[in-house]
């Protein structure tokens, strides 16, 4: 039956593209039905890679001591009295506590950066020498501040690896002094590259200071959390004891509310699962919607179609051409109308993509192109097959005398 | 030697509660290489006749043996494998597929018997020569003679080397040259060996033939050799 389809194949291609315009217009709806799932997919898998990997820089060993829970849903005259973090609850959770590995208070600010005439503003941190064990990053080259660097104020710093290729290029920015708020602060390492966290936002152009002198130079008060490092698999017991001990140092009685959060990863999971459901439920959706639509199109046409060529069905009959034969004819071109619409839609998809790409990390995947032509085809299937059926059942005589 | 036989075939139509007898118990042998007119005036049941020869209808009741296969019991797609090898119409109109070249046409008939595409660009340029078109192969219809497109729709019927060529006035829509030159391709095919059954009510085309069946209220009322002068 080869000899048929390509017959098919041949007479489909002659009715899709003798009148153009008439096809694309039938096929808009699945135009923009595979525009509209192949664009949802790429960006729900943008997001779940951008997401997984700015998780594993939060750790989910970390827990984040602070005085707002994140995504909280409380109203912020509830959380603006409470006490702030204090940097001696450091202490205090180091001799308490036994599952913290590391315990580094972080305070954050903006400031002006500048080295030579080069000059940028961006986020810096201070905190102690335990902080590397808090996030996932590793140094590219040099080291860490130490303890006694840290007690003793000295103004080292560690810089983003994107602020040393603005800065530094391809010159060594170890012991090179840039200034922080024109203060002099020597470079005694660089972490490794980071990317966008969540696609959204650099996390290269960061310094790092040690916390004694940030304390000193900008601020004491402002806002801190503190980053608690327990073992993976004791994330929840850790979790109840860093709130015990949390609960003991601000002198809670068992009835009273706690007056700080502990942040988990897990909270931007739970958030990030809601919001993917949301993108995802409109994404297939409107979908589903357009889909509908558009096989309604095709069927329509395909009605007006089998109308437009009752004479044709019925020379083909004579000469031969069972209902099989005919059926898989109007089926075919149906098909093809929705095949070529899923492939211009993919089309639109992979080049729309593209400029999203600019700005958050999205690939149109092969799977998923595929799948997309497959659910069109599927479409023009099931759009096809009424009238596709009504042309086989036509009577022979009847379709020869059709004027 | 039969190659078709009808044995009390009846057609009965139910038209707006009144019943209608296309075909009232007809009887007919047709033999190979038979050069056979069927005539009557409208109404008489000669379409329905051609129908029933051509496999196009089945009989409301009746025996229809096509060279020994029951043509009576056949399902749709029976019935459209029997008109695919055995039969080759020809029609009043022509009923070419306008967007498709003369050759194409031809072709068409042989896409439907599963044969390969070489064989069938072979079989289909060769019954173009044989009605003399060799040289408007690849003309569409809208751009051949009246004459013309009747000469395609013959090289479609006898692609496939068919047991009958029916034809329903075949000259119907054209000029009366044309229409001489049609009936004397007819006369060839029957001088080599086709049986060729043709419907008509023009007493001048019915003359080629070797013998004609009159019909009237769908009965046969005349059925004798034509006398040649």
């Amino acid at each position: 039956m080869i000899s048929l389809f390509y017959e098919n194949l041949r007479i489909s291609l002659a009715a899709v593209f003798a009148n153009k315009t008439k096809s694309l217009l039938t096929a808009l709806g699945i135009i923009i039905g595979v525009l509209s799932v192949t664009l949802m997919g790429t960006l729900i898998s943008g997001l779940d890679r951008s997401f997984e990997s700015s998780m594993s820089w939060l750790g989910k060993d970390i827990l984040y001591v602070s005085r707002y829970e994140w995504f909280s849903e409380m109203e912020w005259w509830e959380v603006k009295n409470r006490p702030r973090i204090k940097s001696e609850y450091v202490d205090k959770i180091k001799n308490l506590s036994k599952h913290a590995l590391a315990v580094s208070p972080v305070m954050q600010r903006g400031a002006s950066l500048s080295y030579e005439d080069k000059e940028t503003r961006t986020e810096i941190f201070g905190t102690n020498e335990e902080y590397m064990e808090t996030i996932s990053t590793d140094l590219d080259m040099g080291r860490f501040f130490s303890l006694s660097e840290d007690r003793n104020g000295s103004r080292v710093t560690i810089i983003g690896y994107g602020l040393k290729e603005a800065f530094f290029g391809f010159e060594n920015p170890l012991g090179k002094h840039i200034k922080i708020d024109n203060i002099k602060f020597r470079v005694i390492g660089v972490l490794e590259k980071q990317g966008k966290f969540l696609g959204l936002f650099s996390v290269d152009n960061q310094a790092i200071l040690p916390f004694g002198a940030y304390k000193r130079i900008f601020s004491k008060r402002g806002w801190m959390r503190l980053s608690v490092k327990v073992p993976e698999q004791k994330i929840e017991e850790g979790y109840d004891e860093i709130t015990g001990i949390m609960r003991q140092i601000r002198g809670l009685k068992p009835s009273e509310k706690s007056d700080f959060a502990i942040n988990q990863t897990k909270a931007f999971e739970a958030q990030y699962n809601t919001l993917k459901l949301a993108i995802g439920g409109t994404g297939y959706f409107i979908t589903l919607l357009s889909l509908i639509v558009g096989s309604i199109g095709i069927m329509n046409i395909m009605f007006v179609t089998v109308k437009e060529r009752t004479r044709e069905i019925g020379i083909r009959k004579a000469i031969g051409a069972t209902n099989g034969m005919i059926l898989s004819q109007f089926l075919m071109e149906a098909v093809t109308i929705c095949f070529f619409a899923g492939l211009i839609g993919l089309l639109s998809a992979y080049i729309i993509s593209l400029f999203i790409n600019q700005v958050f990390p999205s690939t149109l995947s092969l799977g998923l192109s595929l799948f997309s032509i497959f659910i069109s085809m599927l479409v023009g299937i099931l759009s096809g097959i009424i009238p596709a059926y009504k042309a086989s059942k036509l009577d022979p005589i009847d379709a020869l005398r059709y004027e | 030697m039969e190659l078709i036989g009808l044995k009390d075939i009846y057609k009965i139509y139910n038209v707006g509660g009144e019943e209608v007898r296309a075909l009232d118990g007809v009887d007919l042998k047709i033999d190979n290489n038979e050069y056979l007119a069927i005539m009557g005036p409208s109404g008489s049941g000669k379409s329905t006749m051609m129908n029933m020869i051509g496999c196009l209808d089945s009989p409301t009741s009746g025996l229809y043996e096509f060279e020994g296969e029951k043509v009576h019991i056949m399902d749709d797609s029976q019935l459209a494998s029997i008109r695919n090898r055995k039969i080759g119409f020809v029609f009043q109109t022509f009923n070419l597929l306008p967007k498709a070249s003369a050759l194409h046409n031809v072709e068409i008939p042989l896409v439907y018997a599963n044969i390969r595409k070489e064989k069938r660009l072979k079989m289909a340029s060769d019954a173009l020569t044989s009605v003399g078109l060799e040289d408007r192969m690849h003309h569409r219809p809208n751009e051949l003679s009246g004459g013309q497109r009747q000469r395609v729709a013959i090289a479609r019927a006898l692609v496939n080397n068919p047991s009958i060529i029916l034809a329903d006035e075949p000259t119907g829509n054209l000029d009366s040259k044309s229409g001489h030159e049609i009936m004397k391709i007819f006369d060839e095919l029957h001088r080599n060996g086709n049986t060729i059954i043709l419907v008509t009510h023009e007493d001048d085309i019915a003359k080629h033939s070797n013998r004609v069946v009159q019909l009237l209220d769908g009965k046969i009322v005349k059925d004798e050799p034509v006398v040649k002068n």
